[in-house]
């Protein structure tokens, strides 16, 4: 059975020039020099994703998987190769999304909601499901600045779960928050998976989870990818690499 | 570019227009005497050149006070949204490295936020206006399009302000000294016309937009004048390719942006 494809990324290049921000006076003595180191971050990288699966990528600190994903979720674009989207609605989950500080956690739902490409309506409808999963009592009122860093992912995870975008991207984030928020988040996450039309792209060290929850990984090694296919499989030889 | 600019607002404008409007109800809530402060700021600054023109330097100009509040506001407008945003894409790192979004929307976001403590201020000149019983003709009316050529203007030049102060680390101090200079020739509290000998005056007048607009507005609001229809319109055309220029080259370059930070 042929599945429908969600995302496709072909030959997939991004560099980091490092044209780093300069002050005026810096570049006038620097400017002689004038070589620029080109760093690339993903080489060549290419995959696509069918709708409704659970991807994993797996890959030592500095390998490319986070560039990936905010390549994927358009925070910036492909140096070359494309991301083909098929018109889905993408969100990236990563460790506190952009709160801004001196709002209410309610205030920011909503802000968060609109960024996402929701109107204030429909996530005004939402509100009350994701102030209950977040869980952060009288806190909701008061501004994200007063909040721990726990709460802060425990909000932004409620709201990238409860508004339910096509793709969701997540970044570490599994791993953050209180025992019993985690086993929540988990659950919503397995409940997530478990809706037919849900794709979601993994990111995670913790090997366990991913064999949980995963379809199949993809092994990222110095922006290039070392391999891909069943979770076991992958999963046991990355795991024999590292150790 | 203009089919993705319509596309982008009409997806984000909701965003900048609540995202404002929490910030202003955010600043009130922070503290009870800070939204007094949208009106003190300019009236006691009012007072100190007040006193300085009056005292030191003789000035008599009808309606002094007025004419100076009516500066003072259109300027902060304009002083305050251009230094705002040169540091706007770093103090938003925790969004724009989060999600994509068209990072104009952020500049219009606190040109939005300005521009309703701007027409607090001005709410404040009509009152003034009534106190001191300055006869009104319908020539306010022209305030209108001199109040939108500023808004061009600045989001224009704030958002090119925005761009390149991701790249250039100290732009912030540049823009300073050259926000003062242009303060000082922009006849904040003291007239261009009547002080000014001839060619530094005309050219003041018609090459600092903010000195134009300034004066246009005075002359509608206080002494019953029509602006310069010809420069106004002519600075009109100048906002809107600033606008044009600012939002091409954010499109262009807002990717590098995140990368850099």
């Amino acid at each position: 059975m042929q599945k429908e494809i969600a995302l496709e990324v072909k030959d997939l290049v991004i560099r980091y020039r490092c044209l780093k921000s300069f002050s005026l006076k810096a570049s006038l003595f620097r400017l002689a020099k004038g070589d620029q180191k080109i760093f690339e971050a993903v080489r060549g990288v290419s995959f696509s994703v069918p709708k409704g699966e659970i991807l994993g990528i797996v890959g030592k600190n500095g390998s490319g998987k986070s560039t990936m994903l905010r390549a994927i979720a358009g925070i910036f674009s492909a140096d070359e190769g494309t991301i083909d989207l098929h018109g889905n609605s993408v969100s990236l989950l990563s460790i506190g999304v952009g709160f801004q500080e001196t709002l209410t956690g309610r205030e920011n739902i909503i802000l968060s909601g609109m960024l996402l490409g929701f109107s204030e309506q429909q996530v005004r409808e939402k509100m009350d499901e994701i102030i209950e999963f977040a869980n952060l009592g009288e806190f909701i009122d008061m501004p994200v600045k007063t909040y721990s860093s726990g709460m802060h992912s425990k909000l932004a995870f409620s709201i990238t779960a409860i508004l339910e975008s096509d793709i969701i991207l997540i970044d570490e984030v599994l791993s953050v928050g209180d025992s019993k928020f985690k086993k929540k988040s988990y659950n919503k996450m397995k409940e997530l998976i478990d809706k037919e039309d849900r794709t979601v792209i993994i990111v995670s060290h913790v090997a366990e989870t991913l064999q949980k929850l995963c379809n199949r990984i993809l092994w990222l090694h110095d922006g290039q990818i070392r391999m891909i296919g069943d979770t076991g499989e992958v999963l046991a030889a990355y795991e024999e690499f590292m150790s | 570019m203009w089919k993705r600019f319509q596309t982008d607002v009409k997806k984000y404008i909701n965003y900048a227009n609540y995202s404002a409007r929490s910030d202003l109800k955010a600043e009130v809530a922070s503290s009870y005497l800070n939204w007094l402060w949208w009106i003190l700021d300019p009236l006691l600054f009012m007072m100190v050149y007040t006193f300085i023109a009056v005292t030191i330097f003789q000035s008599r100009i009808e309606y002094f006070p007025i004419f100076v509040f009516i500066g003072l506001t259109l300027w902060n407008f304009f002083n305050k949204t251009i230094q705002g945003n040169v540091k706007l894409i770093r103090n938003n790192r925790n969004i724009v490295s989060k999600v994509y979004i068209p990072k104009y929307i952020l500049v219009l976001q606190r040109t939005f936020v300005n521009a309703f403590k701007m027409f607090i201020s001005l709410a404040l000149v009509l009152v003034m206006m009534l106190v001191y019983r300055v006869p009104v003709s319908y020539r306010v009316i022209y305030l209108v399009p001199v109040l939108i050529v500023l808004f061009l203007l600045t989001f224009g030049i704030s958002c090119l302000v925005t761009h390149f102060g991701v790249f250039v680390d100290d732009l912030y101090n540049v823009m300073q000294v050259v926000l003062r200079l242009l303060f000082y020739m922009s006849g904040i509290f003291y007239s261009i016309e009547k002080r000014l000998e001839e060619p530094l005056k005309s050219v003041l007048l018609n090459v600092n937009p903010m000195a134009f607009l300034i004066q246009c507005a005075r002359q509608c609001l206080l002494y019953r004048e029509t602006p310069s229809p010809v420069v106004l319109l002519l600075w009109g055309l100048i906002a809107f390719g600033t606008c044009v220029l600012g939002i091409h080259v954010i499109y262009k370059y807002e990717n590098s942006y995140v990368k850099i930070m």
